[in-house]
């Protein structure tokens, strides 16, 4: 049966880094009205490419709200590059496993990532 | 166990202790197949418990207790009366496919029961509900045709609660020499249901939404020779519906209507006051708050809510967190992260149906049920809210 882990609760329940970052080094943002999701994440990244901080506001489903706290959590000190590795089924993993039906959802995460790193990519010379 | 403030009745309710001590002997020691009763003194008991049954819910919705036919519940009553009208007008008078009239905010066993006939062929009409959630009989009118065998409008809808002019739908169906029937799973024993006030000829009833087991109903039937049998089989109930008699089952229902006779003007009173409470004490507490539907044709136990900025999904689960249940869509649409479409034919938006919940009422629900709701819910509005 396809249900929340314990895990994924208690993330959602007390979720990390909500918040935004005045003048980030990049910004991905995300609306979609279908889904009734509305996502912003803020990256800080520092001059030898390591992010430093990551903060989100968001309004949408349990799933995405759980895979944000532990995106925020993973992203301090890891290259770009490495950031960009990060996908659906390892965050799924560091929440003892995501219903799948939720893995759409939850994958504004990994998108609201890219955009922001996309974002500092096109700032930074 | 922690103590749980469950308000989803309109799923389901809890079967009262009064009917499942009436159900128990029939499990075991009065265990016999009613339809032996001509040879066998345990075919007898087990006979008359079933008919005392059918009296009692006779008595409820006031028919004759002969037009009371027990089915698994509201589900196979709606595709019963759905299918078996249709099927037969079309084979024996018209010749041609029938046409069915419902409307856009039935349950899902009407629906899905009148897109099955729609796949074979049937013309269905899909009538347009109103924002206040109410079906205008006018509408209805406009819908019908000289082909229009059965109209199907439901009393009171399962998400949102309203109550739907049945009487005047009825007639406007009889004008037109088409079958009436409306879907009363929300509304039995929480209002009063009465055949002949309703005019209707076909009404369905679930028992586990009134304090009865689950998997038990009936379809009232005013005329048994207007419907084909659904399920076939042994001859019982007057050959319109096969199958062994589910005697516990039918005991418990039979009680449940007893029950909810004997309860309905004081609790129709205690609801409405316990409703309309938590509704002033959200709204006070809570900004950007709007009732889903109108509240005054509404059934007691419903109450329907939408919050700006806040997705259900989230609110729901911090709730059941919180020992609070509640629902968001209708319990068969749960798995389904689609948004209810009874919300959206009331002509919310996507983004506001998502917004929305339900909270539902019954017989076990108390004051402090309600102050508890009413203490927690803005808290965890605040909650979500502030992640945005
Ligand atoms: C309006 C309505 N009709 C039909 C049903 C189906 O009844 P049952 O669960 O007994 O099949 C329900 C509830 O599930 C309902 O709310």
């Amino acid at each position: 049966m396809d249900k929340y882990s314990r895990a994924t609760i208690r993330e959602f329940m007390s979720p990390s880094n909500i918040g935004s970052i005045d003048d980030p080094s990049g910004t991905g943002h995300i609306t979609d009205n279908a889904d009734s999701v509305e996502l912003t994440l803020f990256i800080n990244v520092d001059a030898a490419g390591h992010i430093t901080d990551a903060k989100y506001r968001v309004s949408g489903c349990t799933a995405l709200i759980a895979t944000l706290s532990v995106l925020s959590k993973e992203l301090p000190g890891k290259a770009i590059e490495e950031a960009l590795t990060i996908d659906m089924p390892y965050l799924s993993s560091l929440l003892e496993g995501l219903p799948e039906s939720k893995w759409r959802c939850a994958g504004y995460a990994v998108e609201a990532l890219h955009l922001a790193i996309e974002d500092y990519r096109s700032k930074t010379p | 166990m922690e103590r749980i403030v469950y308000m989803d009745n309109a799923a389901t309710t809890p079967v009262d202790p009064l009917v499942v001590e009436e159900m128990k002997p029939f499990f075991t020691e009065q265990f016999a197949n009613p339809m032996t009763y001509m040879h066998s003194s345990m075919g007898d008991v087990a006979y008359t418990a079933v008919e005392n049954a059918r009296q009692r819910v006779a008595a409820l919705i006031g028919s004759h207790p002969e037009q009371v036919i027990f089915t698994s519940g509201g589900t196979e009553a709606d595709n019963w009366v759905l299918k078996g009208t249709l099927e037969r007008a079309t084979r024996e008078r018209l010749h041609k496919p029938g046409h069915l009239v419902t409307t856009e905010f039935e349950h899902h066993a009407i629906l899905h029961s009148a897109l099955a006939l729609q796949r074979q062929g049937y013309d269905v009409t899909f009538v347009k509900v109103g924002h206040e959630g109410i079906v205008d009989p006018d509408d209805v009118r406009r819908a019908m045709r000289p082909t229009t065998v059965l109209v199907s409008v439901m009393h009171a809808n399962n998400e949102i609660g309203t109550i739907q002019p049945i009487a005047e739908i009825a007639r406007v169906a009889h004008e037109h020499g088409a079958l009436m029937h409306t879907d009363a799973v929300q509304t039995t024993a929480h209002i009063p249901v009465d055949v002949d006030a309703l005019g209707v000829d076909f009404l369905s009833i679930s028992a586990h939404k009134f304090n009865g087991p689950k998997g038990v109903g009936i379809l009232f039937v005013r005329d048994h020779g207007a419907l084909y049998p659904f399920i076939d089989g042994g001859g019982q109930e007057w050959g319109l519906r096969g199958s062994t008699h589910n005697v516990p089952g039918i005991v418990g229902l039979g009680k449940a209507a007893q029950l909810g006779r004997e309860r309905l003007p004081g609790e129709l009173k205690r609801l409405t006051g316990l409703r309309d409470m938590l509704l002033d004490k959200l709204s006070s507490r809570i900004d950007g708050i709007a009732v889903n539907g109108d509240m005054k044709q509404r059934v007691p136990q419903n109450l329907n809510i939408r919050i700006d900025g806040i997705d259900n999904e989230p609110l729901l689960l911090a709730m059941n967190e919180a020992a609070l249940i509640a629902a968001g869509g209708s319990a068969c649409t749960a798995l389904e992260t689609v948004p209810s479409h009874v919300l959206t034919s009331i002509g919310c938006s996507l983004t506001e149906a998502k917004a929305s919940i339900r909270l539902s009422f019954g017989y076990f629900t108390t004051e402090q049920d309600i102050e508890y709701a009413a203490d927690v819910i803005p808290g965890l509005v605040r909650f979500l809210r502030a992640m945005a």
